[in-house]
C-alpha cells in the first residue's frame, strides 16, 4: 500500500511543478489572510501569541481546502480515476498518496506562513519552537488525513464541492485548539500543558486514520 | 474462467438498458461487442470491470485478476510526458520496466519520437495511441476496450490488431467494443450483438457476418 501511494504522491508533485499556480493559489490566499490581520495592529503593535498561531493555522486551514480539491482534481478526467480504481492496489493507497502529497504542499505553504508571521504579526521564535515544529507536523498529518477523505467526497460534486470542504473545518476543531495552544508557546507564549496537547492531536491523527481507512472506498467510487 | 455474467439486467431510473445477460470470458478470448448507439454497451463493460453494479445477476470474477481498460475517457495526464505517463501506471501496476523498455511500447505504438514531449500537446490519435500502449503494457488478465479504434488511423488501426492478437496469445480475455467489427475481427474472436435490451452469442465472425446480411 505504502509503494503504491508513494507513486501516486510523486506523481501529483509532479503535476502539481508542472501546473505550479495551484500551489502559489493556496499560498497566496494564506498570505493574503496574514497581512489582512496584520492591519488589525497599529504599527509597532505585536499581535499575541495565541493570536498570531489563531491565525496561522486558520491560514493553513483554507490552504488545505484549496489543495485537497486540486489533488483529487487531477483526475477530473474520468479515465483517470477509472485507471487509478482498476490498479491491483488497495483503494486507500490512493487516499495515502493524496494525503502525502498535501502534507508536502500543505508544508511548503507553511514555510513561507511562519515567516510571514514573524513579519507581519511581530513574532519572535520561542524557546518553545520545537515543539511547535512537532505540532505542525503532527497536525498537518490530521489536516491530510481528513483532508484527504473530505476531498475525495467532495470531488466531482460540482456545488456541494466548496461546502462538503468547509464541512471539515469543524471537524478539524480540536487539531486547530492543540495547534494554536503549542504554536503559542512557539511564538514565546505559555508553554502550560504542550505535552497534552501534542498527545491530543496524535489521538485524532490516529482516530482519523481508523476511520479513513474503511471509509475511503466508498467516497472514492465510481458507480452510476 | 476469468468473467462469468450470470443473469444480469441494469436499469436508469425506471427504464430498462438490458437483461438476461449471460456471457463467459476464458484466457485468450477475443470478445468483439456490438450494437446500436445506447444499447448499453459501455455500461455493460464497467459492469465487467467492476466500477458499476448490476440492477440484478452476479458478475463472478477473481479479485486477484488484473483488469485494464481503455474507456472514453483516456487514462493520460496531459501535464507528464508520454514516458512519465507509461512508467507511473507500469509502476502502479508492480512493473518495474527500464525506460528502454518503455521506450519499446512507445515504439509499437509509433510515439517513440515524443516519448519526452508532454501528452497534452498530442493529437486525439496519438493520446489514444498512449492509453492503448498503457493497458496493453501492464499485460492484464482481462482487457476491456470500449471503441479503441475511434481516432486510429490505418496504421495505427493493424497495430491495434497486432498487440490484441498478441495480447490474446498470452492468455489475455479481451472484450472489445466496436462498430466496425470487420476491422477488428481475428481468426477465432466471438461477436456479441447487445441490441433490444438482450445480448446475442456468434461463436465466429462469418456467422455474425452471415446474420447481418
Amino acid at each position: 500500500m505504502l509503494k503504491a501511494a508513494l507513486i501516486i504522491a510523486r506523481k501529483d508533485l509532479r503535476l502539481t511543478a508542472e501546473r505550479s499556480a495551484g500551489l502559489a493559489q493556496a499560498a497566496a490566499l494564506g498570505l493574503l489572510l496574514i497581512f489582512l490581520f496584520s492591519l488589525s495592529l497599529v504599527p509597532g503593535q505585536r499581535m499575541s501569541a495565541q493570536g498570531a498561531a489563531a491565525v496561522f493555522w486558520m491560514a493553513s486551514a483554507f490552504c488545505q481546502v484549496i489543495i485537497f480539491g486540486m489533488l483529487y482534481g487531477y483526475e477530473g478526467n474520468k479515465g483517470q480515476k477509472q485507471g487509478l480504481l482498476l490498479a491491483p492496489i488497495p483503494v486507500q493507497s490512493i487516499w495515502l498518496g493524496k494525503a502525502l502529497a498535501g502534507i508536502a504542499m500543505l508544508a511548503c505553504a507553511q514555510a513561507l506562513f511562519i515567516p510571514a508571521a514573524v513579519i507581519f504579526l511581530g513574532q519572535e521564535p520561542g524557546p518553545a519552537w520545537k515543539a511547535g515544529l512537532a505540532v505542525i507536523l503532527i497536525c498537518d498529518t490530521g489536516i491530510a488525513v481528513a483532508g484527504s477523505l473530505t476531498g475525495a467526497l467532495a470531488h466531482g460534486q460540482t456545488g456541494k464541492e466548496s461546502l462538503l470542504s468547509i464541512l471539515v473545518f469543524p471537524l478539524l476543531a480540536p487539531l486547530f485548539l492543540g495547534g494554536i495552544r503549542v504554536g503559542s508557546s512557539a511564538f514565546g507564549g505559555s508553554d502550560e500543558a504542550t505535552g497534552d496537547w501534542l498527545g491530543i492531536c496524535l489521538a485524532f491523527d490516529a482516530v482519523f486514520t481508523a476511520a479513513a481507512l474503511p471509509l475511503f472506498p466508498f467516497a472514492y467510487s465510481t458507480d452510476e | 474462467m476469468l468473467l462469468r455474467l450470470n443473469d444480469i439486467a441494469r436499469f436508469y431510473g425506471p427504464r430498462l438498458v438490458f437483461s438476461d445477460i449471460f456471457l463467459e470470458l476464458a484466457r485468450g478470448d477475443v470478445l468483439l461487442l456490438c450494437g446500436p448507439n445506447g444499447a448499453g454497451k459501455s455500461t455493460l463493460l464497467n459492469i465487467m470491470a467492476g466500477l458499476a453494479r448490476p440492477s440484478s445477476g452476479t458478475v463472478l470474477c477473481d479479485e486477484e485478476l488484473r483488469i485494464s481498460m481503455v474507456g472514453h475517457h483516456s487514462c493520460v495526464y496531459a501535464e507528464l510526458s508520454a514516458l512519465e505517463n507509461l512508467r507511473f501506471w507500469t509502476g502502479l501496476h508492480g512493473l518495474r520496466l527500464s525506460d528502454k523498455e518503455l521506450t519499446g511500447t512507445l515504439e509499437r505504438m509509433h510515439l517513440a519520437a515524443f516519448a519526452h514531449e508532454k501528452a497534452g500537446t498530442f493529437s486525439r490519435g496519438m493520446t489514444q495511441r498512449l492509453d492503448l500502449a498503457r493497458a496493453f503494457t501492464v499485460n492484464p488478465d482481462i482487457l476491456l476496450l470500449d471503441e479503441p479504434a475511434s481516432g486510429l488511423d490505418e496504421a495505427s488501426l493493424a497495430v491495434l490488431r497486432d498487440e490484441t492478437a498478441a495480447a490474446a496469445g498470452r492468455g489475455t480475455g479481451i472484450v472489445l467494443i466496436t462498430h466496425r467489427p470487420g476491422e477488428l475481427s481475428f481468426p477465432g474472436c466471438r461477436v456479441a450483438l447487445l441490441e433490444n435490451k438482450r445480448l446475442r452469442l456468434y461463436e465466429d465472425f462469418d456467422a455474425f457476418r452471415e446474420r447481418a446480411n
